[in-house]
């Protein structure tokens, strides 16, 4: 597969949550909700409530261009930001794209009256998943199509950071990076540094 | 410019060709939905026959709790399902015939659920698989991967043959007269697209059981309901099956009745297709409320419609497949990984004693055993279901089954193993205890996304199955063993009217306000395929339905003779006294003075039916002819995209089969059984419809007609541009004709 050439645009960004273990499924369904009539720059449409699997997703919200899910996948609670719909430009303008969806979700949530001072999210490493075999098989490949992007979008808003990316190179999975993020770092900071565009 | 990669490249060695010719139909159907080239009803019925499914919130609306709020999408053509918008995420039905998965198809549906759904697999009462919120775009791909390993979901919901239901068991049930596993394969499969199974006015179940006394297949109630049974003629014994027909749940549950006491085994399909045909010609289509079989047999008797199926049964042109599975009957069998090794002495896990009390099953075959996975609510993630593919793998033979109790069985299982089976189900939170007890509550989707639905039926399923589990093994035996089932409203998907403990949702109004409640339904046999109903008691709000648990539970325990059952104590008790223990949980307080009575279970929000709906599952009616020429008419707008490719041999092949495909349709309409050979087609359109003039136009005449046999004639020439963009051309007119010639004969929806 060419570097340059990967066409993949389902990507997700997982930040966890370093405090709102406490978070009771009905607050998230309820947040998530409110979300819904008044979100103007996207479709949102509905909630749907899994707190009843194990390590799965807990609430999510679903909308026309992204999910956004309460995730404890592996057993670790955060936000999972899933873009489903097609977007503009390269593999790096699109992650940087999603990576301003996923991070303004998180401030989104850490603002929330009801859970002011309750949940906050660990900057310091996120996932990403792209979720969408055909495009982006688990492979190296894929690896070595997409870090250069992901690298230089977090570099633009981790400034002067470390990156440490390390690939999951489980079979059958999708492909998914783990990355963490040496400094002290949070969601206003982040956003700060996004880019305007994105 | 990136590489474009398609599932449809990926995968087209993979793909049965009538698959993949049915899927790119389809795909042609969404885009003629998307350029306004086919009309509503059409494309609700054909998208539902393909298991694509609205769902509730998408109906441009969406109620917060204190205002309603339209959504604003893309496409404000507001059809997706009645009253939705067409191109909102919905729910996609795969039909799992008998319930029967392999690892394989398990990996992809995790797959899937991943991709294109929300990384949840959702196992229903009738065996099939659901995902929800899925775009329908995404729907081909879909469709495509699942056919790529053996799937289809064509006809999972709409006016058709449903998913054809079976004993989880068969094969290693130590009840069963004998394995049902090949019949209900092979009938499915011979129904599946079938021309006689196409014009009915409403949803047809089959379900087979291979004994009578267990619940198994549901018999009696489904519209065919085959038990297995046999007979010794001349000292040789005969299967066969005891065929049960006309019973359904719904608003107005029927007990089936018994059609034959014993069908031989070679006459189940040739007598299911007659039933097919009787049901399309006789059922009620316009009465949506009265079309099922049962309203059918209901009217004309059970006699009467024995006879109606014998005499169409000896009209059928015979077909080889009726007989020919019975050849090979062992297709389905299913064989042991590992060699059969008893339990004794090997370590138990913590908790394992508990789970081997209600989630083991001790087969036939001596040393295994079937361990049922519980899922809570029939659902279960991707990563689980990659858990549970390493533990098959692991311990049995490659084949899982779902059950219409909404979990999953392994089969085959050494009894030895199975310790070892437990720990690694709890490392995938799938150990949990408690399978076809009070605690297993069953419940269809209800107001979570189906639009019919009025009260929550899995958010009680869910508030219930959490104070039971928590009193688990300390519950009395008497009434551990009684099932709990919810439906979200009167249609009974959770097949509320077969559970000891049934509940349905409804509302009532209280002051300015609705109140979620839940009908009580008690009673009802769960056993003997479904053997009776329960009695409805009144309703209840829906926060006091742990309270009506808890307390007519409590009543049984301390008021029941001996060793009565549930259903003879509710029957002797009777319906009053019933009343009067619930009677003041019926209360509910004023607004003000308790809000929690407004909201339902698993939803903050406060609760309302306005986000209802015209429901799915009915399906639009829409006859067989208009399939037929809506079909002819894709046919010809494909043969004008191979026109604009110039791929003029191509053109002129489509068109002819266009014109074909529509007259064949109409022809239907008076002979069922019209060959699919061009000449007698030609020859019984020409018969029929062109000198009795019912294909005449007012002032064209014959014209249109005309261009069909031309083109016929026209067959060997060779073929270039101009011969091309004429045969479009007419069988564009001929299409026309052929639908005003449709609208003249009055049968037009």
């Amino acid at each position: 597969m060419d570097v340059h050439k990967i066409d993949v645009h389902k990507i997700g960004i997982k930040y966890f949550l370093s405090s709102g273990a406490d978070v009771d499924a009905d607050t998230w369904f309820r947040i998530f909700n409110t979300w819904i009539p008044v979100t103007t720059d996207e479709i949102l449409i509905d909630v749907a409530d899994y707190s009843h699997v194990h390590n799965g997703p807990v609430t999510l919200l679903v909308g026309h261009n992204s999910n956004y899910g309460i995730d404890r996948g592996e057993g670790r609670l955060g936000l999972l930001t899933t873009r489903k719909q097609p977007l503009e430009g390269g593999f790096e303008d699109r992650f940087r794209t999603c990576l301003g969806g996923a991070l303004k979700a998180c401030a989104r949530l850490e603002n929330e009256a009801d859970l002011k001072d309750r949940a906050h999210f660990d900057c310091s490493m996120l996932q990403v998943v792209l979720n969408d075999r055909l495009n982006a098989p688990n492979t190296a490949e894929t690896l070595k199509a997409v870090k250069p992007g992901v690298e230089s979008a977090l570099q633009q808003i981790y400034t002067g950071a470390d990156l440490s990316i390390e690939h999951r190179d489980t079979s059958g999975s999708l492909f998914a990076l783990d990355i963490t993020v040496s400094g002290d770092w949070n969601i206003d900071k982040l956003m700060k540094n996004m880019p305007i565009s994105a | 410019m990136a590489d474009t990669l398609s599932w449809k490249d990926k995968l087209a060695d993979r793909i049965p060709q009538h698959l993949s010719e049915e899927i790119e139909i389809f795909e042609t159907q969404i885009e003629l939905k998307r350029q306004g080239k086919i009309a509503d009803p059409v494309f609700a019925e054909t998208r539902l026959r393909r298991g694509v499914y609205g769902q509730r919130y998408d109906n441009g609306k969406r109620f917060d709790g204190s205002r309603t709020q339209p959504l604003q999408y893309p496409d404000a053509d507001l059809l997706k399902g009645p009253d939705t918008l067409w191109n909102a995420p919905g729910m996609q039905r795969i039909k799992i015939p008998f319930g029967g998965l392999t690892t394989e198809q398990l990996e992809v549906m995790a797959d899937l659920a991943e991709e294109y759904s929300d990384a949840i697999a959702h196992i229903t009462t009738r065996q099939d698989v659901q995902l929800h919120y899925v775009h329908i775009d995404d729907t081909v791909d879909l469709m495509r991967r699942l056919a790529a390993v053996g799937i289809t979901t064509r006809e999972a919901c709409g006016n058709s043959v449903r998913n054809v239901t079976a004993c989880p068991l068969a094969g290693v049930c130590r009840t069963e007269s004998f394995d049902i596993t090949p019949y209900s394969r092979a009938l499915a499969e011979f129904l599946l697209g079938h021309p006689d199974a196409q014009d009915f006015g409403r949803k047809f179940k089959i379900a087979f059981s291979g004994c009578e006394h267990e619940a198994c297949g549901l018999a009696n109630m489904h519209d065919i309901g085959a038990v297995a049974v046999t007979r010794v003629v001349d000292g040789k014994t005969e299967r066969g099956f005891k065929f049960y027909v006309g019973g359904g749940l719904g608003a107005v549950p029927h007990q089936a009745k018994v059609m034959e006491e014993f069908l031989p085994e070679e006459e189940l399909l040739p007598v299911s297709q007659a039933m097919g045909r009787v049901f399309a010609r006789l059922g009620e289509k316009k009465n949506r409320a009265r079309a099922r079989l049962k309203f059918l047999i209901a009217k004309v008797g059970i006699d009467e419609f024995r006879k109606l199926v014998w005499e169409e049964r000896k009209q059928l042109p015979e077909d080889p497949r009726w007989t020919a599975y019975l050849n090979d009957l062992n297709v389905t069998d299913e064989t042991a990984l590992k060699q059969a090794v008893k339990l004794n002495g090997v370590a138990r896990p913590e908790g394992f004693d508990e789970w081997m009390d209600t989630n083991v099953y001790p087969q036939r075959q001596e040393g295994y055993a079937v361990a049922t996975v519980t899922l809570p609510l029939g659902d279960i993630t991707s990563d689980q279901i990659r858990g549970l593919v390493s533990l098959a793998r692991k311990y049995v033979n490659d084949t899982v089954r779902s059950t219409v109790e909404q979990n999953l069985v392994l089969r085959w299982v050494p009894e030895a193993d199975l310790p070892e089976l437990y720990a690694g189900l709890e490392e995938i939170g799938l150990s949990e205890s408690g399978a076809g007890t009070i605690v297993d509550v069953v419940a269809c989707p209800g107001t979570d996304t189906c639009k019919l639905g009025i009260a929550s039926s899995r958010g009680l399923a869910g508030e219930l199955r959490t104070r039971l589990a928590e009193k688990g093994m300390q519950l009395d035996a008497s009434v551990r063993n009684l099932r709990i089932k919810i439906s979200g409203c009167f249609n009974s998907c959770g097949q509320h009217h077969v559970a000891d403990l049934g509940f349905y949702g409804v509302s009532r109004r209280v002051e300015n306000y609705t109140v979620p409640h839940f009908q009580v339904v008690l009673g009802g046999q769960w056993t003997e395929n479904g053997g009776s109903f329960g009695l409805a008691m009144g309703a209840v709000p829906s926060k006091r339905i742990p309270d009506v648990v808890t307390r007519i539970t409590e009543s049984y325990i301390k008021g029941r003779e001996g060793t009565e059952s549930f259903q003879d104590y509710v029957r002797r008790i009777g319906k009053k006294q019933v009343k009067d223990m619930l009677e003041d949980l019926t209360a509910v307080p004023a607004h003000s003075e308790d809000p929690s009575y407004y909201t339902d279970w698993g939803d903050s929000r406060e609760y309302t039916t306005g986000d209802m709906a015209k429901g799915e599952c009915a399906g639009e009616v829409v006859p067989m002819v208009q399939f037929a020429l809506t079909g002819s008419e894709r046919m010809v707008f494909e043969a004008q995209v191979y026109l604009d490719d110039e791929e003029y041999e191509q053109a002129e092949d489509t068109a002819w089969k266009s014109m074909l495909q529509a007259a064949r349709g109409l022809v239907r309409t008076q002979w069922l059984d019209v060959p699919d050979e061009p000449e007698h087609i030609l020859k019984e359109f020409d018969e029929r419809f062109v000198q009795t003039e019912l294909f005449h136009d007012t002032f064209a005449k014959d014209k249109f007609a005309k261009y069909i046999f031309q083109a016929h004639e026209e067959r060997s020439n060779t073929v270039d541009r101009d011969l091309a963009h004429r045969r479009v051309e007419e069988a564009q007119l001929f299409i026309e004709g052929a639908f005003a010639c449709y609208g003249r004969m009055g049968v037009v929806a």
